[in-house]
């Protein structure tokens, strides 16, 4: 067979550059790789993945990447790991023992470093610099350290960084990201969100080292690249002021612009700090939990809004019905007879009675008998389903992390109508969602999407993705109703129970609610609430203060703080 | 009937490298302290399945191998279609099939039954082999197992079926102007290969073959440690369990398809040439085989298992060498790997067959 003959030839000329290969790298090259082989001298050294950029709406930095001095060590050229973590610890103030841990810790590849610390400050690297003849394998890398501009200020809202957890790995691998454990990523808030899009990509250097680990000699490079930037809609002053203003209040305030949904500014207390969050992980009052999109209240007498705006539409009262509150009700439920009170005067500390109102009165003074006869004509059907229709019980969709939907429960679970009236019963609003209600009465029934982000661009500055608002929905309400509202909402902060929150020169629209934590007759806490929106004829802002243990008093204060920072900047300086 | 005669060289020298493979494997893996460090003794349990089956394929007469291709050709496909549904797989491609904890690669199965149902095709046309027309089926049986594989994404393994096809098409006597014809439309159909199919890891393999420095961290280190621990062996190598490059898992696959830097570090060029002579004297029986084999069918199956350890040996060790991109194919019985031990050994089998039955003549 002269074919197969052929063939075979083939075959045995294929091994002469096998042997040409064998000789050129064994016999030839032999010094050159013996040379790199004793001294295992090829070091990978991964470099920082530069993230983009967050402006807010403004163009001001948020959040930006700024070069720093990290700590890193190759495992594999540790000569003498509790010598070097001897010297280290009482200056780069980690423990001795935790430094030995780190260096112990397994890795895939014991030739590739590792993070010891990041982001020294000037005496560390000196230090580091200085005993660097006893501290073979280990060295100091210029890297990049992410500045939050605002700090405690906007920590929900932006989130901060942190190592990939073993979860997360294999969830962004799935999704074919480009990651390998130790890479930090986005946790909570926008970094979260637009972790893939603010990423950058991976460089390295492949090195040839000497003795001590130190680089001879740079054998490949490659750049890396930074992510895309981001703009959001958040306004930095609003944001600042909101934070300020609400102090040392545990709540949230989120401020959003009416005509479009876009957040203008959104904090949740307690804060933590995004450069460190590590003294905060066992902070008793839950600082990583934004309370904004995550934490869902009773709404109290904010739903008063939906009783008179669902009792009109109804029909079961027109604007001139009087209706008498004695400072308390009974009812008939079922076999017993409930007593249902009026809300209690501070001064007096009895339950207020208003005495024969029609509802133009009865929604500045937040009359609690006045709504619950109202309610009952209502129905808890009818009032359930109309705040269904302004969004509640549903996310409102805003691009951050984990936000809560709120219950509307079935009316068979629900309380009852008299509890419903004033927003009691087993409703739960997040703060997102009152000032998504607020905004769709000030801008006349357009339910807006909440949205941060604004825009993403390239690391070149040109624009890659704008968000357009969004309508998630609308909603009819009659101009006579929407008009008769309004006024109630004015007269709210002119003389109502909102007084607090008043600012001259500013036409002001709001309601209180003051939510029952349990009951409050064990004198127990109340949540405290303020929603509004500015100026009354033109709403350009909506705004919603809530605090968890507080009153609705201090929260219109609180509001109209915010408001007076956003109209008259100047005065404050 | 008791004139069979095994041919005894062939057998003593596979089993002589899958122990070899045995050794290099536990060198690797002696270093490593994770659930690594039982690969050589998982190895061994191969290897006895392995040898097993081989005598169990001498003693299946050959002819049932014939009548059972095309059912079992169509069967590989479905396993096939399977690992792209519901795979297991690593680093972005799924090629294994699991069941009762067994790995299970059906690429590596598909590769031998393809030789089997293309030497019974051209076995089956005959003399027909020289008209083209008759050849566009044989496109088709080694088109789709070759596109079902590259879609894993085993470049490698389907790249094998190519040289494989071609060698037994050759044997069987295709027309050199066909060939010629068939070579050329292949290089001019690489680029849309290189755009369509390729997965970006497969590209940058490619061009960092080209500059093994265009990509410092991925697999041009993966080359250059290779050739480290190659050209750092010298002559006489580093000694057993001394390789100091391997020890230290530089390079993830070191027991599977970088086994050769292994025994280049520590055994040097010696042992390097010593491999290389074993494997020109396996494929050499191999070829004797193949020559003296009459009847079309055996010689068809004889040549294709040839050409394909042949194409795994050059492809490797090139591979190892930085003479060719890296690709993933294992080195046939020193490479670590169930599936792939198991099919080299059981095609052993076969050709010991073959060369049983031509004795009797």
């Amino acid at each position: 067979m002269d074919r197969i003959r052929g063939l075979s030839h083939l075959i045995y000329l294929s091994f002469i550059p096998l042997f040409c290969g064998l000789i050129y790298t064994q016999l030839f090259r032999y010094y050159r790789y013996q040379r790199l082989s004793d001294l295992n001298s090829i070091r990978i050294i991964g470099l920082d993945i530069p993230r983009g950029t967050i402006f807010d709406r403004n163009g001001r930095v948020l959040v930006k990447d700024r070069p720093c001095f990290n700590l890193y060590f190759v495992p594999f050229d540790l000569k003498n790991p509790q010598k070097a973590s001897s010297i280290l610890a009482p200056v780069i103030n980690i423990p001795q023992e935790k430094i030995e841990s780190v260096f112990r810790k397994d890795c895939p590849n014991p030739f590739e470093q590792q993070s010891l610390k990041r982001d020294l400050n000037e005496r560390e690297v000196a230090f580091v610099e200085e005993k660097g003849e006893q501290l073979s394998g280990i060295f100091i890398q210029v890297g990049l350290k992410r500045d939050y501009k605002l700090g405690k200020k906007a920590a929900h809202l932006l989130g901060y960084l942190g190592e990939v957890s073993p979860e997360e790995l294999q969830k962004k691998k799935l999704k074919g990201e480009r990651i390998k454990a130790g890479d930090l990523v986005g946790k909570e808030g926008v970094e979260k969100v637009f972790d893939p899009l603010l990423k950058g990509k991976r460089g390295g250097i492949r090195a040839e080292t000497d003795a001590r680990g130190h680089k001879v000699r740079i054998l490949g490079k490659k750049e890396s690249s930074p992510g895309n930037s981001i703009i959001l809609t958040i306004d930095r002053s609003i944001q600042e002021s909101s934070a300020e203003n609400l102090g040392g209040y545990r709540g949230s305030v989120v401020v959003m612009d009416p005509r479009n949904g876009e957040i203008l500014a959104l904090v949740s207390k307690p804060s933590f700090d995004p450069d460190d969050i590590d003294p905060y992980l066992f902070h008793p009052g839950r600082p990583f939990f934004n309370r904004a999109i995550k934490g869902c209240y009773p709404p109290g007498s904010i739903y008063k809004i939906i009783t008179e705006l669902s009792a009109l539409k109804k029909g079961v009262i027109t604007p001139t019905d009087k209706l008498e509150c004695k400072g308390e009700l009974e009812v008939q439920e079922g076999k017993r007879i409930r007593l249902f009170h009026c809300w209690v005067d501070r001064e007096t500390e009895e339950y207020k009675q208003h005495g024969w109102i029609d509802i133009n009165t009865a929604l500045p003074q937040s009359c609690n008998i006045f709504f619950g006869q109202v309610g009952l004509m209502v129905g808890a059907r009818g009032l359930l389903s109309y705040g269904k229709r302004f969004g509640l019980g549903s996310p409102t969709g805003i691009d951050l992390p984990g936000e809560k939907a709120g219950s509307i429960p079935p009316p068979r679970l629900s309380g009852g109508a008299l509890n419903l009236s004033i927003g009691q019963g087993a409703l739960l609003v997040t703060p997102i969602q009152l000032v998504s209600l607020i905004a769709t009465i000030a801008n006349g029934g357009n339910i807006w999407q909440p949205e941060v982000i604004k825009e993403i661009v390239d690391p070149l500055g040109n624009e890659i993705l704008s968000f357009a608002p969004h309508l998630r929905g609308s909603i009819f309400i009659p101009e006579e109703d929407l008009s008769l509202l309004k006024e109630g909402l004015y007269n709210v902060v002119e003389q109502g129970t909102g007084r607090n929150s008043k600012v001259t020169g500013l036409s002001i629209s709001g309601k209180t609610g003051t939510a029952q934590i349990a009951k409050a007759e064990l004198e127990l806490p109340t949540h405290g609430a303020f929603i509004c929106y500015a100026p009354r004829e033109n709403p350009i802002i909506s705004l919603c203060v809530f605090l968890d243990t507080a009153s609705s008093a201090e929260a219109a204060l609180i509001a109209g703080r915010i408001l007076k920072d956003i109209f008259f900047p100047e005065e404050n300086e | 009937m008791n004139k069979k005669k095994i041919d005894w060289l062939l057998l003593l020298i596979t089993i002589l490298l899958v122990l070899l493979g045995i050794v290099l494997i536990y060198s690797a893996s002696c270093g490593i302290k994770t659930e690594l460090s039982n690969l050589a003794s998982r190895q061994t349990v191969w290897m006895a399945i392995g040898i097993f089956l081989l005598f169990l394929f001498i003693a299946l007469p050959y002819r049932n191998l014939r009548k059972a291709s095309y059912p079992l050709y169509l069967f590989s496909l479905l396993l096939l279609l399977l690992v792209l549904l519901i795979g297991k797989g690593r680093a972005g491609s799924s090629r294994w099939l699991t069941f009762g904890g067994f790995y299970f690669q059906p690429s590596e199965f598909a590769k031998l039954i393809f030789i089997l149902v293309a030497a019974r095709y051209l076995a089956d046309i005959g003399k027909k082999v020289k008209r083209f027309f008759f050849l566009i089926p044989y496109f088709l049986l080694v088109g789709i197992p070759f596109l079902l594989i590259l879609k894993q994404p085993n470049l490698g393994t389907a790249l094998v079926l190519l040289p494989i096809s071609l060698g037994i098409l050759w044997t069987a006597g295709i027309r050199k102007k066909h060939l010629t014809f068939l070579i050329a439309i292949g290089f001019l159909s690489s680029p849309i290969l290189w755009f369509t199919v390729l997965k970006d890891y497969q590209r940058a393999r490619l061009l960092v073959f080209i500059n093994p420095n265009a990509d410092p961290l991925g697999s041009g280190y993966n080359v250059i440690q290779s050739k480290i621990a190659i050209g750092s062996g010298g002559l006489f190598g580093k000694g057993f369990l001394r390789g100091t490059q391997s020890h230290l898992a530089f390079l993830p696959e070191y027991h599977t398809d970088f086994i050769f830097c292994v025994l280049a570090e520590e055994w040097g060029f010696i042992g390097g040439i010593v491999l290389l002579f074993l494997y020109s004297l396996f494929l050499k029986s191999l070829i004797r085989i193949a020559t003296s084999t009459s009847e079309p069918f055996a010689r068809l199956v004889a040549t294709g298992i040839t050409v394909m350890f042949a194409s795994h040996i050059f492809i490797n060790i090139g591979m190892t060498l930085g003479m060719l991109p890296v690709a993933g194919l294992p080195l046939p019985f020193l490479s670590y790997g169930g599936s792939s031990l198991l099919i080299f050994l059981i095609a052993v089998g076969i050709v010991l067959n073959i060369k049983k039955k031509e004795t009797m003549f």
